[in-house]
């Protein structure tokens, strides 16, 4: 009896679980189907959609473009984060709230306001810088840092105010994973953000979640392509999870509570 | 004379010592905040002037002048009164089930032993962040008219007919796929404040099971559940690219904000002018969202602390 309700007591999170998986399943199938229209699973399997997928030169260029983009934010957002959290830990606690409010903003603004909000200021003083990626890259970082803003700043909890040698010999590698998933965040916000490309690139500078888009849209979409597309953003959303985890030395993290973005993320 | 020499030499030596104060001061500003300065200003052009920008742009007509007409046309369209709506409706409804649902397997998984608790977090953190347009693809291959979950329930000869995904019951399941998860990781350390101790106490008391959540454990947990609400009310209010591939090929069928922003951008010009209202009500609804959420969790920390 006893068995019979600890068993019951599972089944809501077992029904989640199945909502969680199900879809995964469904498009993983679909990356592998020959033609799945009447039964359960598809009526046969096959690798084409992957390698035509990796040897279409429109797939592979807007990969690596999504690649690059979101290791240049990373990249842009260690250079602008890390300095700016150590100095408020070290030399001047009133850039706190500042620090607070910039991660705040992503945090709760949806991206399309700011995206319109660029577009508009833009148009107005700096036109030449329409449509470039030099309006795009500091956009994704500056929504990309809340992201990880959170895990560095809990890194830079461990640093004292140590002169140049304690910093890099105690500092740095105590800080390290912290700043590690940070980057780590920050990759995964902007590979996985559409509102801000969209509306400050466009498919001049097609990106994953954008060529995804297209796809979806498009008067002949088709799924299985769209299919491997999405297991590779699934892939890299979950390799990024795992390595945040391992990062963190195998505790197990929130990486949502930081990522709205949602956050998409969005 | 000498006086007067002497007087504007004095003066030229205040004013000089003044520059000498106001540089040396500039000095210890520059280096107080130096190291922070390009994030803040990366920070300020990129997020902080596209919010006044369009809180601007909202009070400022076609011509340049101060006026309300991007209100009134906004306020008075109907189809702009039925996307507010919507998008209202879409992200209490959401946050609701979300809450309903989220709150009791937060509980679960709180309660959980070491190995499933690993493993049920490592899939609530996957599915929080599988988002956007890849899970607005995977809606259609699960719950589409071929989508696996269709397709199954049409083997087993039931008469399953899918949920449009563009209809509101549609998007309300697929915003759930991301929220609920969403909202268990967030609730996940409020959880650990109602002590198991708590409730052995009320058990000695002979307190029923209700009675403990009655008097107890909701009382508690409330305050922390009805913020989590308001976040995940507010990020589903502001979503874009999930809706976007809902949405699909049927532009108009089920007018949210977001959707109506980005629509305007590539198709005609009409409704331009709704975009800058639609910013600023989305950013109300943010900052009142943000403020209660801190206010709330500061309270309820402070009598648990």
């Amino acid at each position: 009896m006893a068995r019979v309700a600890r068993l019951a007591q599972r089944i809501p999170i077992v029904l989640m679980a199945i909502f969680i998986i199900l879809p995964m399943v469904a498009v993983l199938l679909y990356s592998f189907a020959t033609r799945w229209t009447s039964n359960i699973l598809p009526d046969g399997y096959t690798f084409e959609h992957w390698i035509d997928g990796f040897t279409d030169a429109r797939f592979a260029a807007v990969l690596v473009r999504t690649l690059l983009l979101a290791i240049a934010c990373a990249v842009l957002d260690l250079i602008l984060v890390t300095p700016a959290v150590y100095w408020q830990k070290v030399r001047n606690p009133r850039i706190r709230p500042f620090l607070e409010l910039a991660a705040a903003i992503p945090f709760a603004i949806p991206f399309v306001v700011i995206a319109f909000g660029l577009l508009a200021l833009s148009g107005r003083f700096a036109p030449q810088l329409q449509g470039t990626l030099w309006l795009l890259l500091p956009a994704h970082a500056a929504v990309a840092f809340s992201a990880g803003v959170a895990r560095l700043s809990e890194a830079a909890r461990t640093c004292g105010a140590g002169p140049m040698t304690i910093l890099w010999r105690v500092v740095l590698p105590n800080i390290g994973p912290g700043i590690a998933s940070g980057a780590l965040l920050a990759f995964g916000a902007s590979f996985n953000e559409i509102a801000l490309v969209q509306m400050l690139v466009g498919n001049r500078f097609e990106t994953v979640p954008l060529y995804m888009l297209n796809l979806l849209k498009g008067s002949n979409a088709d799924f299985n392509l769209l299919a491997v597309m999405t297991s590779v953003t699934f892939l890299v959303t979950l390799v990024l999870s795992i390595a945040v985890v391992y990062v963190n030395g195998g505790a197990t993290t929130q990486l949502a509570n930081t990522n709205p973005g949602r956050r998409e993320t969005q | 004379m000498a006086d007067q020499l002497s007087f504007g030499l004095a003066s030229t030596r205040g004013r000089s010592s003044h520059l000498r104060r106001f540089a040396s001061r500039l000095l210890v500003w520059l280096a107080d905040w130096s190291m922070a300065l390009p994030l803040l200003i990366v920070s300020a052009l990129m997020l902080v002037a596209p919010m006044v920008a369009m809180f601007a742009g909202s009070f400022i007509d076609g011509n340049g002048q101060m006026s309300l007409v991007n209100w009134s046309d906004t306020l008075g369209s109907v189809a702009s009164q039925r996307a507010i709506g919507n998008s209202l409706l879409l992200g209490v409804t959401v946050a609701t089930i979300t809450l309903i649902i989220g709150g009791p397997l937060s509980w679960q998984v709180s309660r959980m032993l070491r190995l499933g608790r690993a493993f049920s977090l490592g899939l609530l953190n996957v599915a929080a962040n599988f988002s956007g347009i890849g899970l607005g693809f995977a809606f259609v291959a699960a719950l589409g008219t071929y989508g696996m979950v269709t397709l199954a329930m049409q083997a087993l000869g039931l008469p399953f007919s899918p949920v449009s995904q563009s209809s509101f019951w549609g998007m309300v399941i697929a915003y759930e796929y991301g929220n609920i998860p969403l909202f268990v990781l967030l609730s996940l350390p409020a959880m650990s404040l109602l002590r198991d101790e708590w409730w052995e106490a009320a058990q000695t008391a002979s307190a029923t099971r209700w009675q403990f959540w009655r008097h107890i454990g909701l009382p508690i947990l409330m305050p922390l559940m009805l913020a989590d609400w308001l976040l995940i009310f507010t990020w589903s209010v502001g979503m874009y690219g999930l809706p976007l591939a809902l949405v699909g090929s049927a532009p108009r069928a089920f007018r949210l904000i977001t959707v109506e922003m980005g629509q305007s951008m590539v198709g005609s010009l009409f409704g331009v002018n709704h975009v800058p209202v639609y910013a600023v009500i989305l950013m109300v609804i943010a900052t009142i969202t943000l403020l209660a959420y801190r206010l709330i969790v500061r309270r309820a920390m402070q009598w648990l602390v």
